[in-house]
């Protein structure tokens, strides 16, 4: 099995003086993958920056002229928490070309696990806004190259932060499935359990908020009881993993208390659910504790390629079990509702 | 003849911006009756340094209630998760139901004809119901 990375475009002047999304980050990224010595068993393939055709599948064009102009004269706060330089657009293209010049690498190769490692991350960022540091949708992006083509994608979005922009972006569209696991009540105030998708896709949105100081074996049986049936019958033919780390226990911009342990089983579960070799790639989104981002990135792709993770042990105890049968009931309830609503009227 | 507005919500993040625009809603309530929810939007970065607590309405609020002579039973303190502009067009769906919303200009800055990085124009363009802008300058006559 092989790790098929993106190369790195230079994302140095993406930076604000302080600002928890760094370039630091990808630093620690890339230490993690040193981490996992895997010599001719690494692939970097060439940097790609998304082409305005492979951008407006998810944002709108106006949007893009914007962020362009904003950004070439010379950027600035975009709202309270994002930000823009003079070279931020140009960053921010590569980034979400990254996924595309993986996946490519995976398809030719039928074989192996991508792992895109860019910023800004992406999963916040609307069809026609920027907030939540991300700028453009990276994860989204992919996920709509691979739909042109006619292949059904799994999204599976772990980040603590509920996945707003991703969410809009594919909320009517039933070959795109998004699971997302997060602290609620938490930015950005979306991601409920009756969020479900729209009228053309009622099942296709999975939300599994969580409350402060939920553990990893909260995650896990809320994945496996809530979304699982949900993933086996949507059958996906790929996998993206939106692959934060903030719900780690060290990160300061939540309250989640998992361990690198429970990346590695998550990631451990992600891949099952890829049809074949090739078929899974993980995006890095959040996780500002540069520790906890290393060893939960090693964990993670220790575990999706399938290697022994023997680092900080998985976590449990932790609030939230006893609220998933209720949210699963809640969903069901929800869908039934809407389904009934489209039969009135339809009749 | 115009319905008369019942609820008015303003973004506020402590700003003289925010400030001018909460005591215009002030101001603009007592003529209608309405009340007013003053909301602050908890960003990304708020969790490490929280600015305002939840059930604590700022002092200054209460202040400027005082100098409109707007009774503070009308006044509503709320902190919401999200971006200024996704919380303030939220404020106009339950439980709120606000059918006008506020917002201080926040000219200084931005670039002119650009809706990215000005609330205002990107609230004024996805808003369901009407909304206002209340200048930097303003001064109530």
């Amino acid at each position: 099995m092989v790790l098929v990375v993106n190369e790195t475009f230079d994302d140095s002047s993406h930076e604000d003086a302080g600002h928890p999304e760094r370039p630091d980050r990808l630093v620690a990224a890339r230490t993690a993958i040193d981490d996992l010595h895997l010599d001719e068993d690494l692939v970097v393939v060439p940097a790609h920056s998304a082409t305005r055709e492979e951008l407006v599948r998810v944002h709108i064009g106006s949007y893009l002229d914007e962020l362009s102009a904003y950004c070439y004269s010379g950027g600035g706060d975009i709202d309270q928490d994002t930000y823009a330089t003079l070279n931020s657009f140009t960053i921010a293209k590569y980034a979400a070309g990254s996924g595309l010049a993986v996946i490519d690498e995976l398809q030719r190769r039928n074989d192996g696990v991508g792992f895109v490692a860019a910023r800004p991350p992406g999963h916040h960022a609307l069809a026609d806004r920027a907030m939540g540091f991300c700028l453009l949708n990276n994860v989204a992006v992919a996920a709509a190259a691979l739909r042109s083509q006619g292949e059904r994608v799994l999204i599976v979005d772990w980040d603590v932060h509920h996945g707003n922009g991703t969410q809009q972006i594919f909320w009517d569209v039933p070959e795109v499935l998004y699971v997302s696991t997060h602290q609620w009540p938490l930015f950005p105030g979306s991601g409920s359990v009756n969020e479900v998708g729209g009228r053309h896709a009622t099942d296709r949105t999975v939300n599994i908020p969580l409350p402060p100081g939920a553990t990893g074996d909260v995650v896990r049986r809320g994945i496996d009881e809530m979304a699982a049936p949900v993933i086996d019958a949507f059958d996906p033919t790929w996998v993206l993993v939106s692959a934060g780390f903030d719900a780690h226990r060290e990160d300061p911009m939540a309250d989640l208390r998992l361990t690198s342990g429970d990346f590695a089983l998550m990631a451990r579960g992600v891949s099952d659910y890829a049809p074949q070799p090739g078929r899974l790639v993980m995006f890095l989104e959040g996780g500002y504790d540069l520790g906890a981002l290393r060893s939960s990135i090693h964990a993670s792709l220790s575990a999706a390629l399938g290697q022994t993770y023997d680092g900080e042990s998985p976590s449990n105890g932790g609030p939230g079990t006893e609220q998933i049968e209720r949210m699963r009931q809640a969903r069901r309830s929800t869908i039934e509702l809407l389904h009934a609503s489209d039969d009135e009227e339809s009749t | 003849m115009m319905k008369p507005f019942q609820s008015i919500a303003v973004g506020y993040d402590g700003s003289h911006d925010a400030k001018v625009a909460a005591r215009w809603a002030m101001e603009a309530a007592k003529d209608f009756g309405a009340v007013v929810t003053v909301v602050h939007a908890t960003g990304l970065r708020e969790h490490l340094h929280q600015q305002y607590e939840p059930d604590v309405t700022p002092p200054e609020l209460i202040a400027l209630a005082r100098e409109c002579a707007f009774e503070e039973s009308g006044l509503h303190w709320l902190i919401a998760n999200g971006d200024a502009c996704s919380v303030l067009l939220r404020m106009a769906s339950p439980p709120i139901n606000a059918d006008m919303l506020v917002v201080g200009s926040r000219g200084e800055g931005k670039r002119e004809g650009l809706l990215l990085g000005s609330t205002s124009l990107e609230v004024a363009e996805h808003a369901s119901v009407p909304v206002v802008v209340v200048p930097s300058s303003y001064v109530e006559n």
